[in-house]
């Protein structure tokens, strides 16, 4: 019976402390889901405090809303520094800042020998940063490096719900503040319909009797006619105006002599004449006695203004010919909140894709977790067999080969995502790919600047609508500016240069470029860049690329990478677009039309 | 490196047994034994990772374990009477875990029944709770964790 030897039960124990840990921070998401961010990193910060032993942990939270950082700062009951708490806080100042161009401070502001280590939150640290201090010399051993690392990308990926699940909720409550609003304007609307509607009749029946009466009670109908809250307009078969009351003057800005010399059509919005030519034909052609029509005046001012109408047409009498009576009331303010209300559904629905690009990593980093089930019992199970007496070698050499089994099976969960997204059809529509390039770009305006990028833009504007998935191809923009940006982080001997270029790469396709004067790319990586989990960078996970070139593939496009003649390397996809015959003759054909209608 | 103290009390979350299971009377005695003498443990769960690698370390505890891919194989693969505890998937094509649990209990088996889960969701969580399952485990969970439930819900027997 073979013994263990002390420092394998050691180191066996050692291992299996580690796996828990690991298996309590993968548990922390639960914990947290319906916190606040601030919520989330204090128990974070706990939870670090207690698993590594550690003097103390700050961390910094970048609101993303209002930018003001919250900092939060545990010191261990057992600390044995001589530093007071608050002096604590403000030596760590300099380790909670991002810029990465400032050196790290030094750790005398102490007293005393004490490892620090900052860790950003988020992959650019976008989202704050977590700086935790330990006694031990030889801190953080490799287990605490990777607890630490997975404790801030779990962190990472909560507080990017929470703060998803807050936007949703604020644009939740202010569609709710819209509809309120909007169902208080169609009340009111609706009360003034009916009162206008009663004062139609009113005006009708005036009307009616003062044909019958029309001596005796013309002074009661002028009356009426001149106090009406509507405007009223009477007008001849040929649309001009011999009568308005003083509403309709006050509406078109008008006098009632001015008036006398024009027609209906003749102040009439140039959009609406057509359309309003017509129901008057139909209305003299006695094919309808009335009509509704919502319509726009063009006042003297030359200002537009919104109004319903009421048009009928009058019998005439012995001595009186038909004539044309309007009833018009001035709804420019309805027009003009029902158009602030377009718009705002135009931003939420914007303010909705954009938040999609996030959904992505979050289910990148839930379909990660699931491998990780297998691999952690496999560990668990090793580790027991090895700590049996006697071990059972083989039992555990079983173990470690599934547990790398399983470790290349979390690659497959990519390549599922990877047809995911080729099974899925793009919704293709015709798009316009500069103005979706500026969006990201306007996206990413503050990462590029934070990162002391100059940011170019080169976008043909001769280019054909291209067809494809908006938001597909903008994760695809967006993932390949990020990479440029990422790929200069460490350049300080030259200008860091990003330039976004769309052009014709042939008759038939359209092609946007992202090139950058970074690293660039060893020949090896050249070849590897589009594989899954392969990665340049230290923090990232190797999917983007991959991800990447599947939705390219889809649109029936290709995603390629080229070393540039300067320092740097440029990364660029084609997409079908419409054909540039097609598209010449469209756009040969615009400038006559706008001359013709001009004319 | 210390280990997280006192775990089991900051995690309640993860795996606790709630109070609206207390009014339920499912802990009847079960006589459920492998024919080598160890209470035999049953993995249902549609993920192969799970079913080779649970059983391993339910041996390693010293039970007796194995492993169906579906709820359909397990009613049909006649352990269903030899079995102490189950241990059970949630989301599986065909029959889900909390089916299963439904039928068994149709069926008159009073198996207590460990769930485990990758989702993360709240309502799944808490209906699950209401089926009076003997525990709920996140994937991935520990081995003490695990441990601690099967011994548990053997408890009840």
């Amino acid at each position: 019976m073979k013994k263990l030897g002390q420092d394998r039960v050691h180191e066996i124990k050692h291992l299996q402390r580690c796996i828990n840990d690991l298996v309590s921070l993968m548990a922390l998401p639960a914990i947290w889901s319906g916190h606040e961010p601030s919520q989330i990193v204090e128990m974070l910060l706990d939870a670090l405090l207690n698993m590594l032993g550690l003097e103390f942990v700050c961390a910094r939270l970048d609101d993303p809303v209002t930018a003001a950082p919250v900092e939060i700062l545990r010191v261990a009951e057992s600390c044995k520094l001589k530093v007071p708490r608050q002096d604590i806080g403000v030596a760590l100042a300099g380790w909670l800042k991002r810029d990465r161009e400032i050196p790290l401070p030094p750790t005398s502001a102490f007293g005393e020998k004490i490892s620090i280590v900052p860790v950003p939150l988020g992959v650019h640290g976008e989202i704050g940063m977590i700086v935790v201090g330990s006694e031990r010399e030889n801190f953080p051993s490799q287990t605490e490096s990777l607890l630490l690392t997975v404790a801030a990308n779990q962190a990472s990926i909560a507080l990017r719900e929470a703060v998803l699940l807050n936007e949703q909720k604020q644009i939740a409550s202010e569609l709710d503040r819209r509809v309120v609003q909007r169902t208080a304007e169609l009340a009111s609307t609706n009360e003034e319909l009916r009162r206008e509607i009663a004062e139609r009749k009113l005006a009708e029946t005036l009307l009616s009797q003062s044909h019958a009466q029309a001596v005796r009670s013309e002074e009661k109908w002028r009356s009426v006619f001149e106090n009406s809250a509507v405007g009223v307009a009477l007008a001849d078969l040929n649309g001009r105006f011999i009568g308005t009351n003083p509403v309709f003057q006050k509406m078109v800005g008008y006098t009632d002599d001015e008036l006398r010399q024009l027609t209906f059509l003749e102040i009439t919005h140039e959009d609406n004449v057509e359309h309003n030519r017509a129901l008057i034909r139909d209305l003299v052609g006695g094919k309808r006695q009335q009509f509704q029509v919502e319509n726009q005046y063009r006042r003297k001012d030359g200002q537009a203004v919104w109004a319903r109408n009421n048009v009928s047409i009058l019998p005439g009498t012995d001595r009186e010919p038909r004539f044309l009576m309007a009833l018009s009331e001035d709804i420019t303010q309805r027009k003009l909140s029902e158009d602030a209300l377009a718009k705002a559904r135009l931003e939420l629905t914007k303010v909705a894709s954009i938040t999609s690009l996030g959904v992505l990593t979050a289910s990148i980093a839930h379909e990660v977790n699931q491998p990780l089930s297998g691999i952690i019992t496999n560990a668990n199970t090793c580790l027991r067999m090895l700590s049996a007496d006697p071990a059972n070698i083989d039992g555990a050499r079983e173990t470690v080969r599934r547990t790398i089994r399983d470790g290349r099976r979390a690659s497959e969960v990519i390549t599922r995502l990877r047809t995911l997204y080729s099974k899925k059809d793009p919704i293709v529509e015709a798009m316009d790919l500069n103005e979706a390039a500026r969006e990201v770009t306007a996206l990413s305006s503050t990462e590029i600047q934070k990162n002391g990028v100059t940011l170019r833009q080169e976008l043909a504007d001769d280019l054909a609508p291209a067809f494809g998935d908006r938001i597909q191809l903008q994760q695809v923009i967006l993932n390949l500016v990020r990479n440029a940006v990422d790929s200069m982080s460490t350049i300080d001997s030259r200008p860091r240069e990003l330039l976004i270029r769309t052009e014709w790469d042939n008759e038939n396709q359209v092609r946007l470029s992202v090139r950058d004067s970074g690293a660039g790319l060893t020949p090896e990586a050249a070849d590897r860049i589009f594989e899954a989990f392969y990665t340049t960078k230290s923090d990232g996970m190797g999917i983007g690329l991959s991800v990447s070139r599947s939705i390219i593939e889809a649109h029936q496009g290709r995603l390629w990478a080229t070393p540039n003649d300067g320092p740097g390397c440029t990364f660029s996809f084609a997409i079908p677009c419409m054909p540039k015959a097609l598209a010449d003759e469209e756009t040969g054909r615009h400038p006559a039309d706008s001359a013709a209608d001009a004319a | 490196m210390k280990s997280l103290p006192a775990r089991q009390e900051q995690y309640q979350g993860v795996m606790d047994i709630p109070n609206e299971m207390q009014h339920c009377s499912v802990m009847q005695s079960h006589k459920g034994r492998s024919r080598d003498g160890h209470p035999l443990l049953s993995v249902v769960d549609d993920d192969e990772s799970v079913r080779e690698s649970l059983p391993d370390l339910i041996k390693e505890f010293g039970f007796a374990a194995r492993a169906f891919s579906s709820a359909e194989e397990f009613l049909s693969s006649g352990s269903v009477d030899e079995t102490s505890c189950l241990i059970l998937d949630i989301a599986m094509p065909g029959m889900s875990g909390p089916e299963l649990h439904q039928e068994l209990k149709r069926l008159g088996q009073q198996i207590p029944v460990i769930f485990i889960t990758g989702q993360r969701d709240e309502t799944i969580r808490a209906r699950v709770l209401k089926q009076c399952a003997a525990g709920l485990l996140l994937k991935p969970f520990s081995d003490v964790d695990l441990l601690a439930a099967i011994e548990t819900a053997l408890q009840g027997m």
